[in-house]
């Protein structure tokens, strides 16, 4: 019985090792998210954005840890899977920015899903496409 | 007994049609096999590839054209195979066999085989009748520690024995009544908003999943853990190891990646005394459990979203808490009730229900879902 004890420990401390991030199966929004906005001078063209989801809302930040950003309003329509993002900023001379993300989550099913579509703000707008982490 | 012998044996049993018995594969069988492609090959065995979680049986076959390609065939595991009569010595190379079954979706050459004839025998070779323990004439008491309380386990100084055969082989909840498969698999998959109480975009999801006939699942992809209520649902059972010394129940799990779960009766709380398992959301979640006169009360939480907690691929987050009800009627039945509140997921509580049988006497199954081999 002692053995049994020490083998079912052992194999405790294998189970509470930190669980693989690649999978993801809860709420499609909810992760780290990396990709571009292609053509954005004013936050350069990569991007981070990291979601979740407290059940009735989605929330999120723009570039962790550089530029800050909050999502003010994020929506995910399961009907086509679509996701709006807004979100305010500023620009490098101090000048407010509203940007709106219209896209739409692709592969679904897969850990690695992405959303692909448009972001704009006052000055700018181009593709938006980022991918699951 | 010679391999002769055992082939003998195996050729002389009538067997039945695989499509008839309703088996809980390690993965679900439609998600890689189309129903719809009914292939009927004949040919050569070349390999017998005997290992979980599915053996493959390889075979040249003849093809129209004269030209002989090689084909898997993929069956159940090795302790299906072994319960209903085979080893791995019931089909060797050289044997010239028919395989009926159905086709890969990807169009590569596997099949799944649901019927293997001998040529020249002209036999059926599988007979995959699932045995079902037999149901006892009258109610026998429940097993009980000195002190009075229910048994989880074996009897004392009893033989050995496991759950297994669950009522219930997915989640929906209780009164639904919807129609589903084994596998989860919903016969009409416009009944998905009666299931379970899903938010929309749980719904959304749900109806995707089964959709795409669940082969997205990460226990077939990864061989990911099943948490949750999914534990009880798989064909390999569940046994219950009391630790009443360090006051702890351990659950092993004979499906799977057979790894096992822990129940405290310490009357800790959820503030993790373990590194790693309060701020570290696991597959299993972190179980804290009471007893309520003859019913075991688990309150789980703590459940990462990286494994799908039922067959069927409902989803969930990592806000599910369950509240699990373990009662033992009689030495033979476990009812197991379970109360899911997922506010990530589901609109409000929900409850579902079901029991399991007690196999006396048998070992419970190891079936390893090893090498990630779908």
């Amino acid at each position: 019985m002692r053995s049994l004890i020490v083998l079912l420990a052992l194999s405790c401390s294998c189970l509470a090792a930190p669980a693989s991030a690649v999978a993801q199966e809860g709420h499609p929004i909810k992760g780290s998210w990396l990709g571009t906005w292609a053509g954005n001078t004013s936050h350069g063209p990569d991007i981070v954005v990291v979601l979740d989801w407290d059940g009735k809302a989605i929330t999120g930040i723009i570039n962790p840890g550089t530029d800050n950003i909050p999502v003010k309003n994020a929506t995910l329509n399961p009907e086509g899977w679509v996701v709006h993002l807004e979100a305010d900023a500023k620009d490098k001379s101090g000048r407010a920015l509203t940007y709106v993300v219209d896209g739409r989550i692709e592969n679904l099913h897969l850990p690695g899903r992405a959303v692909t579509g448009t972001w704009k703000n006052q000055k700018e707008s181009g593709a938006f496409k980022i991918t699951r982490q | 007994m010679t391999c002769g012998a055992v082939r003998a044996l195996a050729s002389a049993v009538a067997g039945v049609l695989l499509a008839a018995v309703p088996l809980t594969a390690h993965h679900v069988i439609l998600a890689k096999f189309d129903e719809s492609k009914r292939v009927t090959l004949s040919g050569v065995v070349t390999l017998v590839d005997w290992r979980n979680p599915h053996v493959h049986v390889f075979m040249n076959a003849r093809e129209k054209n004269d030209r002989t390609v090689n084909w898997a065939v993929e069956l159940e595991s090795p302790i299906d195979l072994q319960q209903g009569g085979w080893n791995r010595q019931s089909l060797r190379p050289g044997d010239a066999i028919t395989v009926e079954g159905i086709a890969a979706r990807d169009g590569s050459r596997q099949v799944w085989g649901r019927s293997i004839v001998l040529t020249a025998a002209g036999r059926q070779v599988l007979n995959l009748t699932p045995r079902a323990p037999a149901v006892p004439l009258s109610a026998r008491p429940v097993p009980r520690w000195p002190d009075g309380q229910p048994r989880l386990g074996s009897a004392p100084g009893g033989a050995a024995g496991y759950w297994a055969y669950p009522s219930a082989t997915a989640l929906m909840e209780d009164g639904a009544g919807v129609a589903m498969d084994a596998d989860g698999l919903l016969r009409n998959v416009t009944d998905a908003p009666r299931v379970a109480p899903l938010q929309p975009w749980a719904l959304a999801l749900y109806v995707a999943r089964q959709r795409r006939v669940l082969q997205d699942d990460p226990m077939y992809l990864h061989c990911k853990p099943p948490g949750g209520p999914r534990q009880f649902q798989l064909p390999y059972g569940v046994q219950f190891l009391e630790d009443r010394n360090r006051q702890r129940i351990f659950v092993l799990i004979g499906s799977g990646n057979n790894n096992f779960r822990i129940i405290y009766t310490d009357g800790r709380g959820y503030a993790g005394q373990i590194a790693g398992d309060d701020d570290n959301p696991l597959y299993y979640g972190r179980s804290v459990a009471r007893w309520e006169s003859d019913t075991l009360v688990a309150d789980t939480r703590g459940f990462n979203e990286e494994f799908w907690f039922t067959n069927g691929g409902l989803p969930h987050t990592d806000r599910l808490r369950l509240i699990e009800r373990f009662s033992r009627t009689e030495l033979d039945v476990l009812k197991y009730e379970v109360t899911i509140e997922d506010p990530g997921a589901y609109t409000r509580r929900w409850s579902s229900t079901a029991t399991l049988r007690w196999v006396a006497g048998e070992e419970m199954p190891r079936h390893l879902c090893q090498d990630n081999r779908p």
